[in-house]
């Protein structure tokens, strides 16, 4: 199902074929690493939001408290 | 009034009191010549005139003035008058060649030894003649000439003046290749190390039902080469990340559901990407559809790897490719 496709720039040959053993490999390693990246980023967001609906205020009232 | 010596009990004339107040001021009556001349003893004192369309001389020799001496000279012709040394030393801080309308003071340091006070000193005359000159220098300010149509103005040391019109160093961009995106990894290889920079351009990107961004990697290197910065922003609020030794880049967050309606578009520019000897630095743009927003991300970093760019490959972080296009630029 995943296959790379790859292109000489100097000759204009294209060529797609399916992953092999450790591209396959790879391409897991990096989609779990995407998927923690993203969590990361939307869990800080929600920690955020979490964190100023306790205090009562809104982000341009915590930007003005911490500057 | 020439230049008189006078006796004890000498009654001066009111002409000649006038004449000689005249001649202290420049003014008064002059010789009017008009043909080249060689000064004489009578003429210390008095104005030389010269009117002529056609170049003359003013000749200067020695032993015919005192110390203090001094001789007017203006020119009224259209040919160009030259003060020019016999056998007495002519020295002067601006031209020794009067234009029309130009007049100086020949000053006598002693009867052999003259100094010419140019009314008109060099660089009080433009030497500009046509459209597009420029006002240059070498060991005096010169003219110099326009160039030749769609020719620049370069810097040139064996030039007498050092500067010199030529054809602008060849540069630009060329389109080094266009290829659409299939599968979940596209790699663009056999980079020739020609160009200064690349500039890659994605246009029109979507993925299948699970696909979601896009990272990017320099010679297939999954090391942990890649450090960046990236800041994005989206209607929801912005989020900024500092990765340092990442296995990639990500150049386009787009989030799942980013179907052929939410096409992601991104650029990617990477610097001096042929050398090898310190990192080569990226930086770049890149939009997709995250959820129910577009978000924009900016990213700029380094690649740290002792390697010449030979190869670029676009991944799925999943899925696959749907369509889009991804332009190759070689940059001078």
């Amino acid at each position: 199902m995943n296959s790379i496709k790859e292109v000489n720039v100097q000759t204009g040959v294209e060529k797609e074929r399916e992953m092999n053993a450790s591209e396959l490999k790879q391409y897991e390693i990096d989609k779990i690493k995407t998927e923690a990246i993203q969590a990361a980023i939307v869990a800080k967001a929600q920690a955020k939001a979490e964190l100023l609906e306790r205090l009562g205020i809104n982000a341009d009232e915590a930007k003005l408290l911490l500057a | 009034m020439a230049k008189q010596t006078f006796t004890v009990g000498q009654v001066l004339t009111a002409a000649q009191v006038t004449s000689l107040q005249q001649t202290a001021m420049l003014g008064g009556a002059a010789q009017a010549k008009t043909a080249s001349y060689t000064l004489v003893a009578a003429d210390a004192g008095t104005a030389i005139s010269m009117t002529s369309t056609s170049a003359t001389t003013i000749t200067v020799n020695t032993g015919l003035f005192a110390a203090g001496d001094t001789v007017f000279i203006q020119n009224l012709g259209s040919g160009n008058l030259t003060i020019t040394a016999g056998s007495a030393t002519v020295s002067t801080a601006g031209s020794l060649i009067l234009p029309t309308n130009d007049a100086g003071v020949l000053y006598f340091v002693s009867t052999g030894v003259s100094i010419f006070y140019d009314f008109i000193q060099v660089g009080a005359a433009s030497p500009l003649t046509t459209k597009g000159d420029l006002y240059g220098f070498s060991t005096l300010d010169a003219r110099i000439p326009i160039g030749a149509n769609d020719t620049v103005l370069t810097a040139d040391s064996t030039q007498s003046l050092g500067l010199k019109w030529a054809a602008p160093a060849s540069g630009g961009i060329t389109l080094i290749s266009t290829t659409s995106f299939t599968g979940s990894t596209l790699t663009l290889s056999s980079i020739a190390g020609t160009f200064k920079n690349l500039y890659c351009e994605i246009t029109g990107l979507y993925g299948d039902s699970t696909y979601q961004d896009v990272n990017v990697r320099f010679n297939a290197d999954t090391g942990s080469n890649y450090d960046f910065g990236r800041f994005g922003s989206q209607g929801t609020g912005t989020d900024i990340t500092n990765s340092a030794a990442q296995t990639s880049l990500q150049i386009v967050s787009s989030g799942t559901n980013s179907g052929a309606s939410e096409k992601s578009s991104a650029f990617l520019n990477i610097y001096n990407y042929a050398q090898t000897s310190v990192p080569v630095v990226f930086m770049g743009f890149g939009r997709g559809k995250q959820d129910t927003n577009f978000k924009s991300v900016f990213i700029n970093g380094q690649y740290r790897n002792a390697a010449a760019i030979t190869s670029i490959s676009f991944i799925a972080s999943a899925g696959n490719f749907s369509a889009g296009t991804v332009k190759l630029y070689g940059v001078n």
